[in-house]
């Protein structure tokens, strides 16, 4: 009896323990579910973000081309020499400018038109209007360019001639300092422009319907709705765009820019994603281009967290 | 209704994840080539050619393939022994951006088309091989199969780095029609400068004040070309730059004169030849390799010229094109390599590569084609290697030149400050080096 007691006991013991270890056992995979299921994306951004990251600020301190034997140590050469080199400044200077161009343009325009295809919901037209607006994000720069290209000729070019019935005068958009720039930025702002004005569309339309009649009932007009209801519950799709806009402005404007002017007339439509180009990949020191990468991290780092500090704090999350 | 527990799920989870994952990578990998392997069915060596004449990924394949095209299918289908495989990645730059990616990969392809320019980069920063270790035995026979004019193209260092293949040299083409309308004859306004500066105003009012004469892409290679003509030199034979001598800005100056009266055309790249092709321009400075494109695509009758002369100085013209750089490091592909390079040089495959227009090197005598006949007398008379600037950072110094070319022609700058600013930073850069 005694024994059987002690066994019963015993069993009793073991069966709370598998139990416990079941437990245990629940509570690890519970805990590790969420890190299992990003895990994947984690593996890839390590090795295509975090890897070449790290990788090419090893990179600036060398003087190589991936080839030659030799890999020589310059120390930090490849940041020194770049404000001696006028060809950096007048990126600079590029990049000051579609910056300021281009961020009103990606992070306004699109909210403007965004505003004037919600009024027009309940028109037929709304679909047309949409796939009109939303096209160019979806070409391929290279046919796209193809297209500037006879839009911009000075000779034939669509744009000149409607131009002409205004009384302007010819102008050489891709060959002249003083235009070039501009038509790299109306390319880019007609690039990017649909996929933004999308996505306030998208954030218009989550509003939910109850706030506007409430807000209808109280005799609000249509421009005290939009100010005091719209735009407050839009700010985390404007501070999503405005982010991502100030990220990538640059980086979008490469592609007009190498397919349309190659960063001339005279190197005037250049930024710093495209000297970064020329210097690593037609020039072929992937030791200085990766010094102008670490600068572009930094700097792009540094305007995120100001934007963070300072602009995040009027965004209501609802 | 299946049930799926929670361990099962978080496996198929992560086993899908990795499936796709590595479907991905797979996916992202680049259209390379298969080639340094054997093909144990065929028995075949496989070897591999970056070169410009294909058709780029993406892009819409040729009805009639490229000569280099032809030139590689009647190889492959002559041969017992070996297989070329093909791809273009873009332009001259692009290629050389892919070869070295793959050189980096420990994958380089075995043969590329490298420009002239080039030579200096491909040996200093690629490593490419030299002909005579590759070749081996045969190198006195492949040497016997070109002209001698074009092996110093390829030298460097007394050495041969490779097999010269396409030459070509800036050329003048004139929309003959626009000519016969405005009263222009070619012969006399091609003569010299000054008299093509009266013809280009001629031709100009006929025009109703377009620019009558473009420069196709690159400044530096057609300026090469005039300061030479004028007796100067970009880079004298002792390696020092020559490009601020008095002849060389008096031949910068031509140019920038012809602007002044707008009779330059200082539209983009891309924007010239369908100036030329749509009659807003009369003359187009470009490769004599276009020859076949122009024919095709011409409207009206055109012809070609060489180079206008500086007084009764002789036009001393500059190469442009490619050549063919071996980068094989199995040394067991040399024999397949050489193979190929001799059916370059034999009648059949020079004979399909000189459809394109480039000077034949060879040693076989072709029909020359219409047109040809400026590129030819250039030739003969002396071309210049194109300029190849040296040092690591030589790409780099070679692009700043051109942009100040640029910019002294549209009178952005003057010649006298242009080639005084462009000596100080070619020389900080090649200096960096």
């Amino acid at each position: 009896m005694v024994a059987t007691s002690a066994q019963h006991a015993a069993a009793q013991g073991t069966a709370t323990e598998t139990k416990k270890r079941a437990w245990t056992w629940y509570r690890i995979t519970e805990g590790m579910t969420p890190y299992l299921l990003i895990a994947p994306l984690l593996i890839l951004m390590a090795v295509f973000i975090y890897w070449p990251l790290i990788y090419s600020s090893y990179l600036s301190f060398f003087d190589w081309n991936f080839v030659r034997p030799d890999k020589i140590y310059v120390g930090l050469d490849n940041f020194t020499r770049l404000p001696d080199d006028p060809r950096f400044i007048q990126s600079l200077k590029g990049t000051a400018i579609y910056t300021f161009a281009l961020i009103p343009l990606q992070v306004l325009l699109p909210l403007g038109l965004a505003l004037l295809l919600f009024r027009t919901r309940t028109s037929r037209l709304q679909g047309a209007y949409r796939v009109l607006l939303f096209s160019p994000t979806v070409i391929a720069y290279s046919v796209a360019a193809i297209m500037w290209l006879w839009i911009f000729n000075p000779n034939y070019g669509v744009l000149n001639k409607a131009l002409s019935y205004f009384g302007v005068d010819a102008i050489r958009w891709l060959s002249d300092r003083d235009y070039a720039i501009w038509a790299i930025i109306i390319v880019a702002t007609w690039k990017t422009l649909g996929f933004h004005m999308l996505l306030y569309l998208a954030a218009m339309e989550g509003i939910p319907k109850d706030y506007i009649e409430a807000a209808q009932l109280d005799g609000a007009s249509s421009w005290q709705i939009t100010r005091s209801i719209r735009f407050p519950l839009m700010t985390p799709t404007f501070f999503f765009v405005l982010v991502t806009t100030v990220i990538s402005v640059n980086d979008d404007v490469f592609a007009a820019i190498n397919v349309l002017t190659n960063g001339g007339p005279f190197d005037s439509t250049t930024n710093i994603i495209y000297y970064l180009y020329q210097q690593g990949f037609k020039y072929f020191q992937i030791g200085a281009g990766s010094a102008v990468a670490v600068i572009v991290f930094v700097v792009t780092v540094f305007l995120t967290w100001l934007q963070f500090r300072f602009v995040e704090r009027h965004v209501h999350y609802g | 209704m299946s049930h799926i527990s929670r361990r099962k799920f978080i496996g198929t989870a992560a086993a899908g994840s990795a499936a796709l994952a590595l479907s991905q990578g797979a996916n992202a990998a680049p259209a390379v080539l298969k080639h340094s392997r054997r093909s144990s069915s065929q028995e075949k060596t496989e070897i591999s050619i970056y070169h410009i004449w294909g058709t780029p990924p993406g892009g819409e394949p040729a009805a009639t393939p490229a000569p280099m095209m032809q030139v590689i299918d009647a190889f492959n289908a002559q041969s017992d022994t070996v297989t070329l495989n093909t791809f273009t990645p873009g332009n001259y730059y692009e290629t050389l951006q892919k070869t070295q990616a793959d050189l980096a990969a420990g994958n380089p392809p075995d043969l590329v088309s490298v420009p002239w320019a080039f030579l200096e980069y491909a040996v200093e920063g690629l490593g490419v091989r030299s002909l005579a270790d590759v070749a081996g035995d045969q190198f006195e026979d492949l040497k016997a199969s070109m002209s001698e004019e074009s092996w110093p193209l390829v030298t460097k260092d007394d050495t041969i780095w490779g097999f010269p293949w396409g030459l070509s040299t800036p050329i003048l083409y004139y929309n003959a029609d626009l000519f016969e309308e405005a009263g222009v004859a070619p012969e006399d306004m091609f003569d010299t400068w000054e008299k093509f500066a009266e013809g280009a105003r001629t031709l100009s009012e006929h025009m109703g004040g377009k620019p009558v004469l473009s420069l196709q892409y690159n400044k530096d290679w057609p300026a090469q070309t005039i300061i030479q003509s004028n007796g100067g030199r970009v880079m004298n034979d002792d390696g020092t730059f020559g490009f601020t001598s008095d002849e060389a800005k008096e031949a910068m100056q031509t140019i920038a004169d012809l602007d002044k009266e707008g009779l330059y055309d200082r539209g983009a790249g891309p924007e010239l030849r369908p100036n030329f092709l749509s009659g807003n321009n009369a003359v187009w400075q470009a490769s004599v390799a276009s020859l076949n494109g122009i024919t095709n695509e011409a409207t009206f009758n055109f012809g070609t010229s060489t180079w206008p002369k500086f007084g009764d100085k002789p036009v001393i013209s500059s190469t442009g094109g490619s050549f063919l750089a071996c980068f094989t490091q199995d040394e067991s592909k040399y024999e397949a390599v050489v193979e190929f390079l001799k059916f370059c040089a034999s009648e059949e495959g020079y004979g399909l590569w000189n459809q394109t227009g480039y000077v034949n090197i060879s040693n076989h005598d072709f029909e020359r084609l219409e047109g040809q006949e400026p590129a030819y007398e250039q030739y003969e008379a002396g071309l210049i290697r194109e300029t190849n600037w040296p040092g690591a950072r030589g790409v780099e110094a070679g692009s700043t030149w051109d942009v100040y070319c640029e910019r002294m022609w549209a009178n952005d700058i003057s010649v006298e400050d242009g080639v005084n600013q462009a000596l100080e930073e070619i020389t900080a850069i090649v200096g960096q080096g």
